[in-house]
């Protein structure tokens, strides 16, 4: 008998690669390969209108409508990419559809909540503390919780971090009361920058996105960390095999999705102006959506991508695209976002196509 | 050339985002037929059968099976009219036990229909004895009837590919596709496979096209055989004719796996 | 409240029943056919809202009302399930929770139509009162003279009591019927669909086909739950169909097993007993909760269970180890 171990290791790969490829083009050819270029078109396309509009149809007034709708844009985008990069990450890595990361943003909300209004703190110790406390109760999780339940299969698992939300949630809730509560911030003072005017909270939310998020982009570029994380999320055996401490990794991971969550859900409370234990269950399927739209294990595409949803939520509602949406259905956007993704391109705009 | 093929592959390209798995291949297998499909690893063989089976639409070219084209019809309607495949590493049902895996199998089941069990118990209670006493003849052919009431998953990879290749000879087929029905299997459960495998030929005129990288046994059962490489068929033939051709040879000894030559090189 | 308060656990018993109706639907969608349907909340609001917007806004009689109500469903399920039945199974679960979150976050947001945050008594406007029970009332009124004519059972005979039995009766015709067909050679493919779709088609079995049936029949049950619910409680709010309630019906399916479909009544009764019991544990140091933060520490059970259950018991208290489903 010939020996097959002499090609074993190749027809692995092989096969692998073989299960991928047979799982890719067993979806319907509608989905298939709607290629990212021509979403990328797409995009450019609808952004270059945009513009056209803007600069034929916006007078004086209007321009300061825009610019407000463009900084709350990026607030809300902001905080969806920062909550995005880690949720994606930890799927990525993980293997985790985290369904407790909502709730991740209410801790960081209360958190800062405690070291600002109860400890007496400035902002941005109180922040700091959020993300601190995040990051721990993320590797609290995981050593806790998700690593012994390993090998479980997604749907367990998922299950289990929904088990985990409802925790986290009522025991805020019980801990610190189902009234609403604010920062220490004055709540009634405009902030007047050019044309915006802006609360203090959402002055303080736009000054940590424009830092933090190219931050974040330059930490997953530029250090080794960053690369590493990246490269675990594309292929992890792939990257284990390269020598890469995956475990090691997926500490790291956690730490990371955990501290940007607690920034994140800090941002939000601000950006709300108040906020109650129930404030991370809106966000959680926006930054789903976010995830999906990036691509399941990409974090420059959650990046993107939560930018690029955060921006649209809130410009939808101007009144310049056919007297815009109303901002109560902001939320329908984004579904309608995901499930048009679903259908026509899961993977996402930089997703590997793995989706079956 | 032959008498009215079983299966024609004409001009059957297939790629993926940049890779070409298979390109314009055509062939014809005769019905009644062993032939066997070899080349080297990557050249095209698995995907070639994943698109007769219906797991995957070609990009370009037909496929017919007894005169019907079914190029992209779902694997379901190919596996009713008679071409049913196995695959590699064995797909059984772990969770169900090998009687289950057996009778699931079964063709004509009405009791799989809706509601079934409610407005025709009877009826289906009689095609499910029927089912069940194929199913138990066929264990008893391949020799698992002992095991029939485990938990598929307890099987080792041999008995699962003994397992898989009943659960084919449930749906009375009339071609089946085998992928590597030898790879990892122990020589004596092989030798077991190789006798079914011309039993069936042999008994009920099934034609069978298999992928195998063992070329003893290959050569020996096979009629025909179609060569691939790098996604195009290079050679067809009878055995002997293959073993000789040069191309064949440099296509194999190109990715140092074994090359067809015939006993010479047996390996222990 | 004293814990032999024969009214309180009747009510208990209606909604453990409605539960295993629900539960029921979610069975065969997950437990059967392996899709999991995070979002299943979404077909009881949809049938509940359907009703009674068409018997509020449009005077549509309640029969009518309540087959479009299923009808709804079973489209939304169709809308949002064709397309997301060959995804992972983690992208569906996001998909169907989306589903689910949007169809209540519709009937928050559209005050006209679904009378808003307060629910079905809004839809009129705030100067009225909407309803949509009066026929399911008029319905119950001679059940409930019947029960009060017998002797022995007119000690409980009550509105609720008469929702028991059409609840339960209807819980058990359905248990019946599905345990008939799950043991059949539909439930066979099922179970094989939902461990390897591949060699399922590879011997013939049309996965599409079946999927799309256990996705209609899913949303029926789920349907039907939110129905009941709807003429048991009588009026209904966006409130009533948080995610939770899909979480709910997961906990039960855990509960009782997932192996088994007679589990399920016991799982709901599990639940029932569980949730609705923990406000007569009335010793140290459960006391020092008050009675509105009992209803957090009920959703901490219910979240402790579904970690611990996973963790320890995946197959619940009566399912069978080797066809486990949540490894």
């Amino acid at each position: 008998m010939p020996s097959h171990g002499q090609h074993g290791a190749f027809t692995l790969l092989a096969d692998d690669l073989r299960e991928v490829q047979v799982r890719i083009a067993a979806l319907p050819s509608s989905s298939r390969l709607t290629s990212k270029w021509t979403v990328a078109g797409a995009l450019a396309a609808l952004t270059i209108a945009f513009v056209l509009i803007l600069a034929l149809f916006t007078p004086q007034a209007d321009a300061a409508r825009l610019a407000q709708l463009l900084v709350n844009g990026v607030i809300t985008g902001s905080i969806l990419a920062l909550a995005a990069v880690g949720a994606t990450l930890i799927f990525g890595i993980q293997r985790i559809a985290n369904f407790a990361h909502g709730d991740f943003l209410t801790i960081g909300a209360y958190a800062a909540f405690f070291v600002n209004v109860v400890l007496g703190q400035n902002l941005l110790v109180a922040a700091l503390g959020a993300t601190g406390a995040v990051a721990l109760f993320g590797v609290a999780a995981h050593f806790g919780l998700f690593r012994p339940l390993r090998g479980r299969g997604t749907v367990a698992i998922a299950l289990v971090s929904v088990g985990l939300g409802l925790l986290i949630r009522n025991v805020i809730f019980i801990m610190a009361g189902s009234q609403i509560r604010q920062f220490n911030v004055n709540q009634s003072e405009v902030i007047t920058v050019g044309v915006l005017r802006l609360s203090p909270g959402q002055a303080v939310a736009v000054a940590v996105a424009l830092v933090v998020a190219p931050l974040v982009a330059l930490f997953l570029a530029r250090t080794r960390l960053g690369k590493q994380m990246r490269a675990v999320a594309d292929n992890r055996d792939l990257a284990s095999v390269s020598g890469i401490d995956v475990e090691r990794i997926g500490v790291s991971v956690w730490i990371l999705a955990g501290g940007l969550a607690g920034l994140a859900g800090v941002m939000l409370g601000l950006s709300q102006g108040v906020f109650d234990p129930n404030m991370g269950l809106g966000p959680l399927f926006l930054i789903f959506t976010a995830v999906v739209l990036g691509g399941i294990g990409s974090a420059y595409g959650a990046l993107v991508a939560g930018l690029a949803l955060g921006l649209a939520m809130e410009l939808s509602t101007w009144d310049a695209l056919f007297g815009g949406l109303d901002s109560k259905y902001k939320p329908v956007l984004a579904f309608v976002v995901l499930i048009l993704l679903l259908l026509y391109r899961p993977q996402g705009l930089f997703g590997q196509v793995r989706v079956l | 050339m032959m008498a009215e093929p079983i299966l024609s592959i004409a001009g059957v390209s297939k790629r993926f985002g940049g890779v070409v798995a298979v390109n314009e291949a055509s062939f014809d297998v005769a019905p009644g037929s062993i032939t066997g499909l070899i080349g080297p690893n990557g050249a095209g063989k698995t995907t070639m059968f994943n698109l007769i089976s219906g797991f995957l639409r070609p990009e370009r070219g037909v496929i017919h099976f007894d005169g019907w084209r079914c190029d992209g019809r779902p694997p379901h309607a190919l596996a009713s009219v008679g071409l049913v495949r196995t695959f590699q590493i064995p797909r059984v049902l772990t969770r169900m036990t090998v009687l289950e895996n057996m009778m699931l199998a079964g063709m004509d089941q009405p009791g799989e229909q809706l509601g079934a069990a409610l407005y025709q118990p009877r009826h289906l209670a009689r095609r499910e004895r029927e089912i069940r006493d194929q199913a138990r003849e066929l264990l008893e052919v391949i020799r698992l009837s002992r095991l029939a009431n485990d938990y598929a998953g307890t099987l080792s990879g041999g008995q699962r590919k003994l397992l898989e290749f009943g659960r084919i000879l449930m749906t009375e087929p009339r071609m089946i596709l085998l992928d590597e029905p030898m790879a990892g299997v122990a020589p004596a459960l092989a030798l077991q496979l190789l006798d079914h495998i011309i039993a069936l030929r042999a008994i009920r005129g099934t034609t069978i096209l298999v992928i195998e990288h063992d070329m003893e046994a290959v050569m020996a059962i096979s009629d025909r055989i179609i060569v691939m490489d790098e996604g195009s068929v290079i050679a067809e033939g009878l055995p002997e004719e293959i073993q000789r051709n040069e191309r064949v040879i440099e296509a194999y000894l190109g990715t140092h796996a074994q090359a067809p030559v015939p006993a010479a090189t047996a390996e222990p | 409240m004293e814990i032999f308060n024969l009214p309180f656990w009747i009510f208990v018993a209606v909604i453990a029943g409605i539960y295993t109706i629900f539960a029921l639907g979610l069975y065969l969608q997950y437990a059967l056919a392996g899709l999991p349907n995070f979002g299943h909340v979404a077909f009881a609001a949809l049938a509940a809202y359907t009703m009674a917007i068409l018997i509020i806004h449009l005077n549509v009689p309640m029969p009518v009302a309540a087959i479009a109500g299923l009808l709804v469903a079973v489209l939304f399920s169709l809308v949002l399930g064709i397309p997301s039945l060959r995804l992972r199974a983690d992208y569906l679960a996001i998909a169907t929770v989306a589903g689910g979150e949007i169809v209540r976050y519709l009937a928050l947001n559209m005050q006209g139509l679904t009378g808003g945050p307060i629910g079905s008594i809004g839809m009129l406007g705030p100067s009225q009162l909407a309803q949509y029970n009066q026929s399911w009332d008029a319905l119950l009124r001679p059940i409930v003279a019947a029960l009060e004519r017998n002797p022995v059972l007119a000690p409980a005979a009550s509105r609720d009591f008469a929702m028991l039995l059409i609840v339960w009766v209807t819980a058990l015709i359905l248990l019946v019927v599905f345990w008939l067909m799950v043991r059949s050679p539909w439930g066979r493919m099922m179970r094989a669909i939902r461990e390897d779709e591949d060699a399922a088609a590879a011997v013939g079995k049309n996965v599409f086909r079946a999927k799309l049936q256990v996705l209609i029949l899913g949303a029926l049950l789920g349907g039907l739950a939110g129905l009941f619910l709807a003429w048991q409680i009588g009026i209904i709010t966006p409130d009533d169909y948080q995610p939770t309630f899909t979480f709910y019906a997961y906990l039960i399916l855990i509960l009782g097993g997932t192996t088994r479909i007679w589990a399920i009544p016991v799982g709901a009764l599990l639940f029932g007993l569980l949730y609705s019991g923990t406000r007569f544990l009335n010793f140290y140091p459960l006391s020092l909760f008050d009675s509105g933060d009992r209803a957090y520490l009920r959703l901490i059970l219910v979240g402790l269970l579904l970690i611990l259950l996973m963790a320890i018991r995946p197959q619940g208290l009566l399912g069978n180890r080797r066809e486990l489903l949540l490894r």
